[in-house]
This record gives C-alpha cells, structure tokens and sequence, in this order.
C-alpha cells in the first residue's frame, strides 16, 4: 500500500513508521516560523512566559521569525512591535530576518524550504514551501502549540492530486493556472487536505510559478501544497537547506481522495473579480474595464519572471497618465537580480513606482482606494476593504495582465503587448 | 467527552457560499478593538435589529465553506459578546475553523443543515449522541465528529487551557 508525500513527512515527523490519512498524531516541527504582527506574535512571547512559564525556547535553530509587515515603520507603535520582536529573538538566539522581503520567499531563499520537512507557520500562505517539497502548513492560533512544546497534534489530512497536462501558452502564467484551478475544481475542492500537484504539465512550470500555485492553496480549502521536487527544485533547496534530510516522494500507488486533470494547453488569461477568490472569470469577458490603480507583488507574486513579463509588456510604453502602478519585488534577492537584468530601469521608465519589499501593499496597510475606484492586482485576495476603502473593487490577475492594464488604464490581455 | 451540550435559537442562517467572515462587522470596522462598538457594528449589513432580538445561548448555522477567505477574528468576538453560543454550518473553511475552535468557540459541520432549520427554529446541538436536533420541529441529523485535539480544545475552553492540560 502505497503513501503520499505529505503522509511520509508527517510520518518521519511524528517518528513513526506510517501514518495513513484520518490518523491523529504528534508531529514534530522541523521548523516553527512566523512574522510579527500584533496580536499574534507579541501575544505568543508573552504567553510563552506567563501562561507556560517558558524563559528561552529549547533548540532555537528550529525556530525563525521574519520582520516584513509594517516596513518601514510609519509609527513608533509598528517599531515598538519590531523591537519586542528583535528583543525576543536576541534573548532566545532564534534566527531573524528582517528588511530580507516578504518571509514565505525569503523562507526558501534562506533555507526553510528543506524538501521532506515538516513546517508550521500562522499564515496560511506559508505552503509556496511545497514547491521545494516540504509540508508547510498555516495552523494559525494553534502555532503557539508549537512554541510552547515540541510536537503538535496533527491530524494527517487526505490528499487531493492534480495532475497538470501541456503547456501554457506565451502571455498565460501560472497565476492564471491557479485560478483557473480553482474554477475548475471549486473553492471547496481540497477543504481539510493537502493540493498535491504533478504530471507532465508541472516541468513545464517554473519554480518561481509553481511557488505561485502551491502559495494560493488556501483558496481551494487545501491546508497547504506539495510537489513532489524534481531536480530544478531540489538545485534550488537542497544547497540552502539548514537540515540534511532525505526528499520523499509519493508513491505510484498512493491513496488520493481525488485526482484531477487539467490541461495547461490552451488556457486563457483569466481575471477574480470582486468580493471573494473564488469568482474566476476569463479576462477577455473583462477587458476594457477602467482601473485606476495596480499592484504587482505579493508573496504570491512579484518574482523574476513577474518583473520580467511585466518589463517585457512595458519595454518601451509608458503607463496611462494617472494611472498607479505599484510593482514590489517580493524579496530583496529578487530585487537585485531584477536590477541586474535591467527589469527595473525598464520598469521605472515606463512610469511604474517600485517599492522595497514589504507585505504592506498586499494586506492593505498602505491601502489608498477610495470609494468607486479599483485596481488590478497580484495580490493575494480581493476582498472588499483589503486595498482601501470597502467601496472599491480588486481584480486579481498575473503580472503580465496588470502591466496590460496599467498602459492602458483598463483591464487589458497581455498577449497582445508580448 | 464531557462537552457539553448547546441548546437555542437559530439567531440567523448565513445562507451564502464561501461565506466571508469579515462582512458580519464589514471589513471598515474589523480593527475595532472596544468589544461593545464591534457588536454594533455586528450584522448592520444583514439585521440591522440583530442586537435587539439575539438572546444569549443562540446559535448561528451556515452554508458550505463557510469562513472562506482571510477571516479575522473579531467578527465572532462580536457574536459571542452578543450571547451566540455556537455555530452549526454545511461545512467549514480549515483557516477559520481552526481559528475559531482555538478560541474554544463550539462549532459542528452538520451537512444538511440548511434543509434542517429555520430562523428562529429552537435546536439542539448533543456531541455525545452527534445530532442536531430541530426541537421546534422534531426533525434531526447527524454532525461530522470532532477530531480529538479539536475535541479537547473545546472542552477546556480554548488553545491555552487546553495546552495547560495536555502538557
């Protein structure tokens, strides 16, 4: 009989010699990380103490903590939360990132992503570790189990596989592929397990893409994503990783709970309309919608390959007068690497403001929309409020679609500028 | 399992798929700490009198999926300041049943439950004998069982006295 990859993580973490989904277990983290962000880590640091009595946390290399929310500080109240974090790490020698970019990326930059390990974070969002083949689920409040003992009670989740067929099409990215995902299988469609991908289709993506696909996972229900790493991945994670582990991979036999065909051949850029994620719509129904303002970012993108279809669709074009397009590099590795390339020089000339890394445009602390306006946007969610006021529309859509639109002030398929 | 049993009304039915959290105090008010404006703030969207007719162990069921999206957690804090005892749905979004369960907030997936009750209907949620039962109505169905860490949560009132329990 044979065993999915997420039940041969689980397992090793739990030191047994199987674990079967349905199965309730203690598993041990191989690592335990978060960002700051009152209310959840401060509350954590505190309650460690006080409730758990807990002064230093035992084996501190497992833990990590990244600083991407609220940089820069705009208010003595965001620093004050950053030096609690500081303090706190400083004291329990737990490794900080800070001013590195938006933690889920920069997680895999610094080695978190271990292919065969075992990771929990708060956010959900923390599953783009998949890619590398690592499980890396978002337990949100339950984290603090985490921080106060070595193992947490996990019940090991069935697994929905997605086989991918073809190849996408110039123009078509993998954002596109996730949503296309989600209106196909439905918003629904993984609640409780783990979105397994594979088949042909996936060689054909790039891991900054897969990164994408596997990142988004919550929005079928998924408690996170795996692929099972082929060399490309394992080139990318095995030279940074902080633990020496075997990859694991999904048995030929493995028990899905459903397996999905989809076919990357012939999909059309689509676009989310508002209020909810689960509202995916092809983007020609769409174009020609004005928008006033774009973001292209997120640690759902605002990699390489984002910066440089985006460069590519503005290279010599400029945006449409008064209209905003904010571009973010989701990391500072990716900032330089865009820089070398020349992507940003192409970016800024054709009007774009770019901006250091931080997670603040995306969860809506630098939100400026006001009523009736709306955005096109690679951020992670398009609900009402996320980018300002409750009364003004997101459309999420790639990279390459929000350069489209941000020329011409509309909601525009790329295709036509590449 | 000592949980014990909940007893009310069905204070409202969340009737919409993929249901936002969010939107019971509306994404404006989600940053308000004071608990008694956040309950004013609860439900203007859907019954602007909701505060006037919720009596205290009344429940709130929903449809499929519920608490899909990013929820936060100050919406049901309004609830519970209201008097809502608990929440029966379809089924649950992971990110927020987790979230809420770790507050020790009861919740049952019950498939059916739109078919089951309606507004005002008096119902019973029984964890030993893992039913919903329409008391105004005589009718029941079965509730999907807790996982045992889920369980123990709710019995001790929560992630932090759970982890005081079980360490």
């Amino acid at each position: 009989m044979g065993y999915t990859i997420a039940e041969k993580i689980l397992a090793r973490a739990a030191g047994l010699p199987h674990v079967k989904a349905g199965d309730e277990v203690m598993a041990k983290p191989d690592f335990v990380i978060a960002y700051d962000f009152p209310g959840y880590t401060d509350v954590y640091f505190k309650s460690m103490k006080e409730d758990f009595g807990i002064e230093r946390v035992p084996d501190p290399e497992r833990y990590a903590i990244f600083i991407d929310h609220m940089i820069p500080a705009t208010s003595p109240k965001e620093e004050e939360l950053h030096i609690i974090t500081r303090n706190w790490c400083a004291e329990n020698k737990v490794p900080l990132f800070e001013r590195k970019g938006i933690g889920h990326q920069v997680a895999a930059e610094v080695g978190y992503a271990t292919p065969g390990a075992f990771v929990v974070h708060f956010d959900g969002h923390v599953s783009q570790l998949g890619t590398f083949g690592t499980l890396a689920m978002g337990i949100r409040r339950n984290i603090l189990e985490a921080f106060v003992r070595e193992r947490i009670s996990i019940k090991v989740p069935q697994t929905v596989r997605v086989n991918l067929r073809g190849k996408l099409s110039p123009g078509v990215m993998a954002r596109d592929v996730f949503h296309h995902l989600v209106r196909e299988m439905g918003s629904a469609s993984c609640r409780f397990q783990v979105l397994e991908l594979g088949g042909p289709g996936v060689d054909s993506l790039t891991t900054e893409g897969l990164q994408v696909i596997t990142g988004l996972a919550m929005f079928t229900g998924a408690l996170t994503a795996i692929v099972n790493p082929d060399k490309a991945r394992l080139d990318y994670a095995l030279p940074r990783a902080r633990i020496k582990l075997d990859p694991v991979y999904s048995d030929e036999d493995a028990t899905y709970s459903a397996v999905y065909d989809i076919d990357l051949d012939g999909l059309e850029p689509v676009v989310v309309i508002p209020p909810t994620p689960s509202n995916t719509r092809n983007l020609v129904d769409y174009a020609g919608l004005e928008v006033q303002t774009g973001y292209l970012g997120s640690c759902a993108s605002g990699r390489v390959e984002d910066l440089r279809i985006a460069a590519q669709v503005l290279r010599g074009r400029q945006v449409k007068p008064g209209f905003q397009l904010n571009i973010v590099p989701t990391s500072q590795e990716i900032m330089a690497a865009a820089a070398r390339e020349g992507l940003i020089e192409i970016l800024v000339e054709a009007g774009a403001f770019i901006s250091s890394s931080s997670c603040d445009f995306c969860f809506g602390r630098i939100a400026t929309m006001t009523a009736g306006q709306r955005a096109v946007s690679t951020g992670t969610l398009n609900v009402r409020g996320r980018m300002g006021s409750p009364d003004s529309e997101i459309y999420l859509c790639s990279a390459a679609s929000v350069a489209a639109s941000a020329i011409e002030g509309a909601i525009a398929d790329p295709r036509k500028y590449l | 399992m000592s949980l014990k049993n909940l007893r009310g009304r069905v204070a409202f039915i969340f009737e919409e798929l993929d249901f936002d959290v969010d939107q019971i105090v509306g994404v404006k008010n989600i940053k308000i700490t004071d608990i008694n404006e956040l309950a004013d703030a609860a439900m203007q969207s859907y019954d602007p009198d909701f505060r006037a007719k919720v009596k205290p162990g009344d429940i709130l069921v929903g449809n499929h999926n519920f608490g899909y999206g990013h929820p936060h957690y100050p919406p049901m804090r309004a609830m519970r300041h209201l008097g809502i005892t608990g929440m029966v749905a379809e089924s649950f979004s992971p990110g927020y049943w987790r979230g809420e369960i770790s507050m020790g907030f009861p919740q049952a997936s019950c498939p059916g439950i739109l078919g089951l009750v309606q507004r005002w209907d008096e119902i019973e949620l029984d964890w030993q004998a893992g039913v919903i039962r329409n008391l105004t109505r005589g009718t029941e169905l079965p509730i999907e069982p807790l996982a045992l860490a889920d369980q123990r949560m709710l019995e001790a009132g929560g992630l932090v006295p759970y982890l005081k329990t079980y360490s």
